[in-house]
């Protein structure tokens, strides 16, 4: 049964994903990887777009409900949360990537934070960034500030070049985002990677040696007040990440263990997505992906024998299989 | 059970008689962990094909075997040996050879990250080469691993043999085992000491493997010189009494 299951290479828009697409990849132009993605994907992910030369993704049902949800969405509401759960190696990452490469090409504006932990923020415009304009007038110190009505790319700048201030100039960026989102001038997907990073303890120690906690950067209150759902006018997608957080335990996946109570109050209410191993049906697809690019090389890998073997040693999971199947 | 009735059994015939250590012998348990096994014990077979026939297909030889077991002893099968359809005695052996101080995680992913790393290099080769060239380009690490360990094995070996107060180097004919063993221990040398205090492991013997496939390199450079060196100490093949 499963035998016959060909890989289609849709060029299909994402807009036109449906169910009878689900376990089938479907391929993003290089193109659009720069442009959409510039740090957010994983890095083993990155490494097999630069072996096979094309980066094809596998439709699966989180991100399909998740496009649903999008697709409807009424952006006279406040902004919905929806938190992509899930155990390690799952593919919580690679759904959030479809979704912002769904969102980017129906124009939205994505605010992108790749890894909770290390807060490397790109600010991923659909449209020009001139079109944006800054509301309102801020000083910076005694001898510059901004004008009310100049376009936010002046700001970014600002901050660029001036290191002290950088903080300042994300928090206002951030800011006037939510305003412009809520104005209905365009829409805006928060996308945030190990949000659990935001809330956690962390490792960080000043001078004498005493820890920070997380509510003192200014970096993680900016996202903070970004993520609270008191704009409308788009959307936020967060995920849960055990690898990257501090003293939580290995098994850990679900929001209350990862969120902890505070970050778990602070989120509430949210949608929440579970995302779970391969499907048998998935996981053939991913062997013929696989097969398809000879990628495996292995004789015994072609045979039932051994697909049954890497069934049984990855246990469907994809980030398991995707390490197995690399040295096969 | 005495000691004396295993010498000159089983290719003992070599060592001097050796009494066994004095062991607590429960009934019924047999020990495994550094045991000499006795000579009723047979090698356990570890093959899913032999024992998923059915009984039908036995040739008489099989089923007389079969019969036998019931009352032979066999010994424990080793821990790393599984049935598994992806596993390769030169690897494991390797990765063991790289092994060092017990750390066989360690070795089994810096062996797993080298085959990795083999593929993608010539994965890239592929997709950069043209029509013609794409059909020369092996992409399996495994037939380059066995093939670039069989171009590094020499095939006459230098022995050190005693006569008249000095050791003459006198070439010899290598057995399989010991050819095989030589070609590892050269590749594992070599990548560990001549690399770059940075690069890791995995990228330097990935190098080292594609050279050898290629017959180039400094693995396949020393088996040359070895060969060169029983060539030039010919006139010493006399010395040689086996």
């Amino acid at each position: 049964m499963l035998k016959g299951i060909r890989r289609l290479i849709s060029r299909v828009h994402k807009a036109k994903h449906g169910e009878q697409h689900e376990g089938q990849h479907y391929n993003i132009p290089l193109q659009d990887l720069k442009t959409v993605f510039p740090n957010g994907l994983p890095s083993r992910f990155v490494m097999q777009v630069k072996t096979f030369g094309e980066a094809c993704l596998m439709v699966r049902k989180p991100a399909l409900e998740l496009l649903h949800y999008l697709k409807n969405t009424n952006f006279a509401y406040p902004a919905v949360r929806y938190l992509v759960y899930g155990e390690k190696g799952t593919g919580k990452t690679l759904s959030l990537c479809h979704v912002i490469h769904f969102c980017a090409k129906q124009d939205w504006l994505i605010l992108h934070i790749p890894d909770g932990k290390n807060f490397l923020s790109f600010l991923q415009p659909a449209k020009d960034s001139k079109l944006i304009k800054v509301q309102e007038k801020y000083v910076w110190n005694k001898r510059e500030s901004t004008e009310k009505g100049s376009p936010l790319g002046e700001v970014v700048e600002q901050g660029i070049t001036r290191v002290k201030n950088a903080t300042d100039a994300v928090g206002i960026v951030l800011k006037e985002l939510k305003r412009q989102s809520s104005l209905g001038i365009f829409r805006l997907l928060v996308a945030v990677d190990g949000v659990n990073a935001l809330w956690g303890r962390t490792t960080l120690k000043r001078e004498d040696k005493s820890l920070i906690a997380p509510e003192e950067l200014a970096l993680i209150h900016n996202l903070r007040k970004m993520v609270k759902n008191d704009w409308h006018g788009g959307a936020i997608v967060l995920t849960l990440s055990q690898t990257g957080s501090v003293f939580k335990p290995r098994r850990a996946y679900l929001p209350q263990e990862l969120l902890g109570k505070e970050g778990f109050d602070a989120l509430d209410p949210f949608i929440p997505m579970l995302v779970s191993n391969y499907t048998p049906k998935e996981f053939e697809s991913c062997l013929q992906y696989y097969l398809e690019n000879n990628w495996l090389q292995h004789e015994k890998a072609h045979t039932e024998d051994g697909k049954k073997e890497l069934l049984f040693l990855s246990n469907a999971n994809p980030w398991q299989l995707e390490r197995l199947c690399a040295y096969l | 059970m005495a000691a004396s009735a295993v010498k000159g059994v089983r290719g003992w015939s070599s060592l001097p008689l050796v009494a066994r250590r004095a062991v607590l012998r429960l009934p019924g348990v047999t020990q495994v962990r550094w045991s000499r096994y006795g000579p009723e014990y047979r090698d356990p077979k570890i093959d899913k094909e032999y024992y998923h026939k059915p009984v039908a297909e036995l040739t008489e030889e099989e089923k007389y075997d079969q019969e036998l077991k019931k009352t032979q002893l066999i010994k424990a099968a080793p821990a790393m040996k599984t049935s598994s359809v992806f596993e390769d005695p030169v690897i494991s052996k390797f990765t063991n050879m790289m092994m060092k101080g017990g750390n066989k995680v360690l070795a089994r992913s810096l062996m797993t990250q080298t085959l990795e790393a083999v593929k993608r290099k010539q994965f890239e080769k592929y997709h950069a080469a043209s029509a013609e060239e794409q059909a020369t380009i092996e992409r399996n690490p495994y037939t380059i691993f066995h093939q670039a360990l069989k171009n590094c094995e020499p095939v006459i070996g230098l022995v050190p043999i005693l006569k008249g107060g000095h050791f003459y180097q006198v070439p010899v004919p290598l057995a399989d085992r010991r050819r095989r063993f030589l070609a590892m221990k050269w590749m594992i040398t070599e990548c560990r000491e001549n690399k770059h205090r940075r690069t890791l492991m995995p990228e330097k013997l990935s190098h080292e493997l594609l050279e050898a496939f290629h017959n180039q390199g400094p693995v396949v450079k020393k088996k040359q010189d070895m060969h060169k060196m029983a060539e030039a100490n010919r006139a010493l093949a006399h010395y040689r009494w086996w």
